[in-house]
């Protein structure tokens, strides 16, 4: 199966309009001791076979009727609504919007997409999107070091780890110092050398910090610092201060919670927010409001491109052209479907289905909840026997919540347990009763 | 300012219940004897939307957009080819949205990542990949980075890459992110590399390697590629290949046998995943042996009792974002190799080239098109330098294709040109769209002569005018 429409008279049409006898003498350049006969690759199947094999191959993934599990990829609801619209190939199979007046329909919605973020966050400005909200917490702490001109990051402790080490990774490239330290520490550690703080609030193991404290401890401690918050489920933003309140100067999350299902981890998006002082050295797309040149109507166009690459080149504020514009479209309408209404209910279902499961389990012998602040929709527990739990989890056709050695080799028997409002009583009051009968002895 | 602009946040109402929320079934405890109330937010300025004004809303902009699905969409470099359906079907399979990134039970994920790496091995003559970095210029940064740290490990310093001044601009911003500065090589008459200064760079000792794109952003296979390849090598450096442009060589020529040690592709143009408006993408990186163990987390190795995911490897550059990359998007173009076989990556690349030549042959009698040598043929895309009559220009031109109801080639790319219409057809394009592509460049050309003022104003047929840049630039407006 190919998708080429010519027949072999069109082949000829073209080849005679040429002026050439073979498809070969357009590939004359090549040399011919380079030219392979033909690929070792398996041949092409119809569309039926296609789907058959790849329904086989997606079979091998097992799907669980329940989850508790999150840790930086969750399980929420999806409005129908959300995948009809990304369904529309008049969004999907365009590209970048480069031709402004012809692509006014997506150009509008990213416009829509930075004001819901800027309404949601309370930060001034929004970009179109990062690859996923790790690599956007790397490019903040660029940002933090272009803004600067200092050299050193500091990591608070409960950042998800994939996050510390992709911020390690992009920091090492730039040949930026990066250092992990704990939240007592501040006082210490911000000097005035100090390019940034990072901190995830709620942070890894789902406790809630208070960001406005946070905030003015660092700003006392170093004004021209960039305090960057980060977050995995921004569903919280329902119900919390948002960022933009606490004043923190670089706000980026995941943004897979909003209207895109788990896809074994991807495609998300990486929210990338900002004050407004540091625009001219965001990373990323921006769209902007414009009118016409000989008219009065109001358009949208691709703005502030002199900070990209293609203008830039190496001196561009990041490198990255293609984002997760598709995905961005899917969170622009997933907020709007639920509306401040629904956000705020869906937060607080997270927020009150958690808490609940908490206290239950607190309750049972053996089970030890280590978060002693307060919680959104996961929280850290120390189990009698964590094997056994997620053991007996799977046999319930119930995807075990994250074993925390995955990450941390030290927390044997720590799970991290993550409740959505997808949790129903009964799956819940399940989870209860496996976590009672694994805390027995065998 | 006409008020022609209806945003979605006037279409709500002060409150409006939200059928999204599943029926709580437990008591909840009050969130204000949870969290102090400083902590609590007290409004979110979001509007409360009935569903079918939402539905109308976004059916209603997306008319407004032009797509591939409408005509042809001939941006050079960017390989617009459709879009199978079927693949939008295949990604939507519950076994694979529905799955974690951490959950244990995911062989057929990882069955597909390393099935898709070593057909991309194979297409590439490379003899490893990763499925983690999400679009071309993240496997660009990625790729650096391997240099980096390949030359790291040596103990070796070279600080320095070299890039053509026909390279994508992501080359040299990915290689600034890495750490290093750039060369910039300047194309000769041919449009393709010259030896000598490339020599007389590498011999420095501190240039790390050479970015390339072949063929090259104007379309050109560079003959000399072998020997472009060998020089590097002979320094000491490391040929990095830009696979934006692989469409036209699948199956013809390999990346790895012209002497390339890394590379990287991007699933969203040669292997026809949707661009999605500007994304997600992915942007695979394939390298030689001996550079595999510099890959970045999640290493995924295929073993006799099942796959092994390698994660705490000291020679790896690390994790470059989280989890595995963007899956959705590696699934469909999986799928479209599957479709394809050998004989259809080939006939594709083929197609894609008899498209590109046999439009530049009906254009060059009234379009000039630089760096073209007689006798010689371009592979997937040409670059006109649209000086037409009357100082109409390159962006006149663009936005009179708008008003034909057909899309614009990409303007003012490569640098090297000064007026520059980078046209890539693809290969799914008929010759009656080619034809209607032709007539129109025809015809603005000769409305060029007769009625210039009419192409300086274009666009007129679309939703708005031209727009106006600089007042955007000048005083941002980026919310409302």
């Amino acid at each position: 199966m190919d998708f080429v429409p010519h027949d072999n008279k069109e082949i000829s049409d073209l080849l005679n309009a040429i002026g050439i006898n073979s498809i070969g003498e357009l590939y004359q350049d090549i040399p011919q001791n380079l030219q392979v006969e033909k690929l070792n690759i398996p041949d092409g199947i119809s569309e039926p076979d296609l789907l058959a094999e790849f329904r086989r191959i997606s079979e091998k993934n097992k799907q669980y009727s329940a989850s508790f599990l999150g840790a930086g990829s969750y399980f929420h609801y999806i409005p129908s609504l959300v995948d009809f619209v990304m369904s529309r190939s008049q969004f999907y199979s365009a590209y970048t919007p480069y031709q402004a007046e012809a692509s006014q329909g997506f150009l509008q919605a990213i416009f829509e997409y930075q004001s819901a973020i800027s309404r949601l966050t309370e930060m001034d400005i929004t970009n179109a999107s990062m690859y996923d909200g790790a690599s956007a917490l790397a490019e903040a702490v660029i940002l933090a070091t272009f803004q600067t001109r200092k050299n050193k990051i500091l990591l608070v402790k409960g950042i998800h780890q994939e996050y510390i080490e992709t911020v390690k990774t992009y920091c090492w490239g730039r040949n930026i110092e990066v250092e992990e330290i704990e939240l007592e520490e501040l006082d210490l550690k911000v000097t005035t050398d100090i390019a940034g703080v990072c901190f995830q609030n709620p942070n890894f193991f789902g406790e809630i910090e208070n960001s406005a404290e946070i905030v003015t401890k660092i700003k006392r401690l170093n004004k021209k610092t960039l305090i960057i918050q980060c977050m995995t489920d921004p569903t919280c933003l329902g119900v919390i201060t948002p960022p933009g309140k606490t004043g923190v100067d670089v706000f980026v999350a995941e943004g897979q919670s909003f209207g895109l299902p788990p896809s074994f981890g991807g495609p998300g998006l990486g929210i990338f927010a900002i004050k407004e002082k540091y625009l001219r050295k965001m990373p990323g797309r921006v769209i902007g409001l414009t009118k016409e040149i000989n008219g009065d109507k109001e358009g949208f166009v691709l703005t502030l491109q002199a900070r990209e690459q293609h203008i830039r080149r190496e001196k561009a504020t990041s490198n990255i052209c293609s984002n997760q514009a598709l995905c961005m479209l899917s969170a622009l309408v997933y907020l709007v479907s639920m509306g401040k209404t629904g956000l705020k209910q869906i937060a607080t279902q997270n927020f009150q289905k958690a808490h609940f499961l908490k206290n239950q389990l607190r309750k049972i012998p053996g089970y030890e909840i280590l978060s002693q602040k307060p919680t959104y929709n996961e929280f850290e527990v120390k189990c009698p026997d964590f094997n056994k739990l997620a053991r007996l989890c799977k046999e319930k056709n119930i995807l075990p919540p994250l074993d925390l050695t995955k990450y941390y080799p030290d927390m044997k028997n720590h799970a991290l347990v993550c409740v959505t409002e997808q949790n129903t009583k009964e799956q819940i009051e399940t989870f209860l009763k496996i976590a009672e009968e694994a805390a027995q002895a065998n | 300012m006409e008020k022609n602009v209806k945003l979605i946040f006037e279409k709500g109402f002060p409150e409006f219940s939200c059928n999204f929320v599943p029926k709580m079934d437990i008591q909840g405890e009050d969130l204000s004897k949870i969290l102090p109330n400083e902590m609590l937010r007290s409004e979110i300025d979001l509007p409360d939307i009935p569903e079918f004004e939402i539905v109308r809303h976004f059916v209603n902009l997306s008319e407004k957009n032009h797509s591939l699905d409408r005509s042809i969409y001939p941006l050079g470099s960017c390989t617009m080819k459709y879009n199978p359906r079927i693949n939008e079907v295949i990604a939507r399979l519950s076994g694979f949205t529905l799955i974690h990134p951490l959950q244990e039970e995911n062989e057929g994920a990882l069955e597909l990542m390393h099935n898709l790496g070593s057909s991309l091995c194979e297409i590439c003559g490379m003899d490893a990949f990763t499925m983690v970095p999400s679009a071309g210029a993240h496997g660009e940064l990625t790729g650096i980075l391997i240099m980096k740290k390949y030359f790291e490990t040596k103990g070796i310093k070279k600080d320095k890459i070299i890039v053509p001044d026909s390279a994508h601009g992501t080359n040299p911003a990915s290689s600034a992110m890495a750490g290093f500065s750039i060369i910039e090589l300047k194309s000769n008459e041919q449009g393709e590399i010259p030896l000598e200064e490339l020599e007389f760079a590498m011999k420095e000792g501190d240039v790390a390697g050479l970015m390339l794109t072949n063929p090259n952003t104007l379309g050109i296979f560079d003959r000399n590629i072998t020997k472009i390849t060998e020089i590097v090598h002979k320094y000491g450096g490391l040929c990095y290949y830009d696979g934006a442009n692989l469409n036209p060589i699948m199956g013809i020529v390999r990346p790895g046998d012209m002497g390339f040690d890394i590379i990287h592709v991007n699933l969203h143009k040669t292997f026809s995943t949707p661009h999605g408006g500007g994304g997600p993408g992915a942007g695979p990186v394939g390298v030689k042996e001996f550079l595999a163990p510099h890959l970045p987390f999640p290493q995924i190795v295929k073993e006799e009792s099942g796959f092994v995911c390698i994660d705490d490897n000291e020679a790896s550059v690390g994790r470059i974002r989280s989890f595995w990359g963007n899956f959705g998007v590696l699934i469909k173009a999986y799928s479209y190799i599957r479709a394809l076989g050998a004989d259809g990556l080939r006939h594709a690349a083929e197609m894609a080239v008899l498209n590109a030549n046999y439009l530049r042959s009906q254009l060059q009698p009234l379009y000039e098109v630089p760096y073209n040598s007689a006798g010689r043929f371009n592979m997937h895309e040409f670059v006109i330098d649209a000086h037409l009559p009357n100082g109409v220009n390159a962006e006149d031109v663009a936005k009179a294709l708008l008003d034909r109801n057909l899309y614009a080639p990409t303007i003012y790319f490569p640098l090297i040109v000064h007026q520059a219409m980078m046209v890539e057809p693809t290969e799914t394009e008929s010759k009656r769209e080619l034809d209607r592509f032709i007539e129109a460049l025809k015809e603005i050309y000769h409305l060029a002569e007769s009625n210039p003022e009419e192409l300086k104003t274009a666009p007129h047929r679309t939703p708005v005018g031209r727009l106006d840049n600089t007042l955007a630039a000048r005083k941002p407006i980026l919310k409302e």
